[in-house]
């Protein structure tokens, strides 16, 4: 017999599919925020938050939104090489794709950028924008400046990265948008909203408020450390449930496997 | 989920990690407490004593006496054993309106030294053996030859009746009669031998005699017993 706590589990499994999005009232703010920047004829956007704050969740949502009334196209990971990103661009530009053993003349994409000013509105998102090399983000800058492409450029924020951000795009940057860790409400909020999307309301309604405050401490209002706290405390209760029903209580999150949860996650030490 | 069992091994330590700065304020608190507590008390202590030093703002001895002192008990005692023996009255009224125990401290200890002294004189006693063995009397029946000592030969007297030797016991009775013929124990120790003996008009003749020159109830009550043959 399957316990009940095998579909929470999987409820909580990282993903960033639109599905899975969960609007919280700081994730619609962000949404508009973005949406709105879009609607302006800026060349670049800088979309910055730490791992875990829901940037790519956002992006991708944006893009499934606006799909039909925008191109728009979200970049999920960076091409490994320079070849491969143009590769990619031209076959968004020009909709089709590059010739067996050609190479994409950067010079000759600026001019065909450049003929599409006023002609086509072109929206890029680029996640994990840190991970692509100086290079490449040199040539991003320039055809930015075409004003025939618009960027949003989704980066982690760390020390370094900031320095990215304030080398290539300072200039050109006119809007920055930060998401921030949830609150104790938005994450109380997310998590509930997510077990009861699968019609899991009984498991939502056995995580009381103290319980979210614990989970909020040790994640920090983390998304993705949330998910992975849920999904193993969720694991433990399935273990439970199925192997020692009398350490469950479905009434009541019992704070020892959130606890138990947080020191196989490295939360908290002995 | 295989490794349930170490995690909840770890959740136990983590459990025991978590609890033990509040065992540690416990400890602390209560030894702080205890502390507290015999501060408190024994600064009741020497606040008494000091407020009866400094009462009001006099002192009642003088100060030299309170610096000089090494031990608080037993200086005090020796001012109040001086203050009886002076006869100085005021500085008694003055101690005696105190309700300090500790006033009454050395005079404790004082009769407690004296009862220990006590104790020491109930126990020196004399070992006094009783003995059968015939060598022993004749050694005091010897040195009686020598010395003439009335307590050896009353001794004799005494001992010779006890084990009904009353030949010897009348013999040795007169030897103490002729030393000191005022000394009741031989006289009677003689008569009642005699008795024993079987020579009872002479015994009564002798205690009727006595009686003449002596108010004597212990030969009152021998007479009696004489008389009644209750001897």
């Amino acid at each position: 017999m399957k316990s009940r706590y095998e579909a929470a589990k999987n409820v909580f499994v990282d993903s960033i599919d639109i599905d899975d999005y969960i609007e919280l009232n700081s994730s619609v703010t962000a949404y508009q925020q973005l949406q709105h920047s879009m609607e302006k004829p800026l060349k670049m956007i800088l979309l910055f938050g730490r791992p875990g704050t829901g940037k790519s969740i956002l992006l991708n949502r944006i893009q499934e939104k606006l799909k039909h009334q925008k191109e728009i196209y979200y970049f999920d990971t960076p091409a490994p090489t320079e070849k491969e990103f143009f590769q990619k661009l031209f076959k968004v530009l020009t909709q089709k794709d590059l010739p067996k053993n050609t190479e994409v003349n950067f010079s000759a994409l600026i001019d065909f950028c450049k003929n599409l000013r006023n002609k086509r509105e072109i929206i890029i998102l680029l996640d994990e924008a840190q991970m692509y090399d100086s290079g490449i983000m040199e040539k991003i800058r320039l055809l930015s400046d075409t004003r025939a492409i618009k960027f949003v450029v989704s980066l982690h924020k760390t020390e370094d990265e900031d320095l990215i951000a304030k080398e290539h795009f300072q200039s050109r940057i006119w809007e920055i948008i930060e998401l921030k860790n949830a609150t104790k409400e938005d994450q109380t909020a997310y998590v509930h909203k997510k077990l009861l999307k699968k019609n899991l309301f009984e498991i939502a309604n056995s995580i009381k408020s103290k319980d979210m405050k614990l989970i909020h401490k040790f994640t920090k209002g983390n998304y993705r450390e949330c998910n992975k706290l849920m999904f193993t405390i969720f694991e433990i209760c399935e273990y439970y449930d199925t192997h020692e029903p009398s350490n469950i209580n479905y009434s009541h999150m019992p704070r020892k496997i959130i606890e138990m949860s947080a020191l196989k996650l490295g939360y908290i030490h002995v | 989920m295989y490794d349930i069992k170490p995690l909840e091994a770890e959740w136990k330590a983590y459990q025991n990690k978590k609890k033990k700065p509040y065992y540690l304020v416990l400890l602390g608190i209560t030894l702080l407490t205890l502390v507290s507590v015999l501060l408190y008390k024994k600064n009741i202590i020497f606040d008494g004593y000091l407020n009866k030093l400094d009462n009001g703002g006099k002192n009642i001895f003088p100060k030299k006496d309170v610096s000089s002192i090494s031990s608080i008990l037993v200086n005090k005692g020796l001012v109040r054993l001086e203050v009886l023996n002076s006869s100085e009255e005021e500085p008694i009224n003055q101690l005696a309106k105190t309700s300090d125990m500790l006033v009454d401290i050395p005079i404790l200890d004082i009769k407690e030294k004296s009862e220990v002294v006590d104790d020491n004189r109930k126990k020196v006693h004399l070992n006094i053996i009783e003995t059968s063995s015939v060598s022993a009397y004749e050694d005091v029946e010897k040195r009686f030859h020598q010395s003439h000592d009335i307590d050896d030969a009353l001794f004799l007297a005494r001992s010779y009746y006890k084990k009904g030797n009353y030949d010897k016991s009348e013999s040795w009775a007169y030897e103490v009669n002729k030393i000191d013929n005022n000394l009741e124990e031989g006289l009677l120790i003689f008569i009642k031998s005699k008795v024993k003996l079987g020579r009872k008009n002479d015994a009564l003749s002798l205690i009727k005699n006595y009686l003449k020159k002596s108010n004597s109830t212990e030969a009152k009550n021998l007479l009696y017993k004489i008389e009644n043959n209750k001897l």
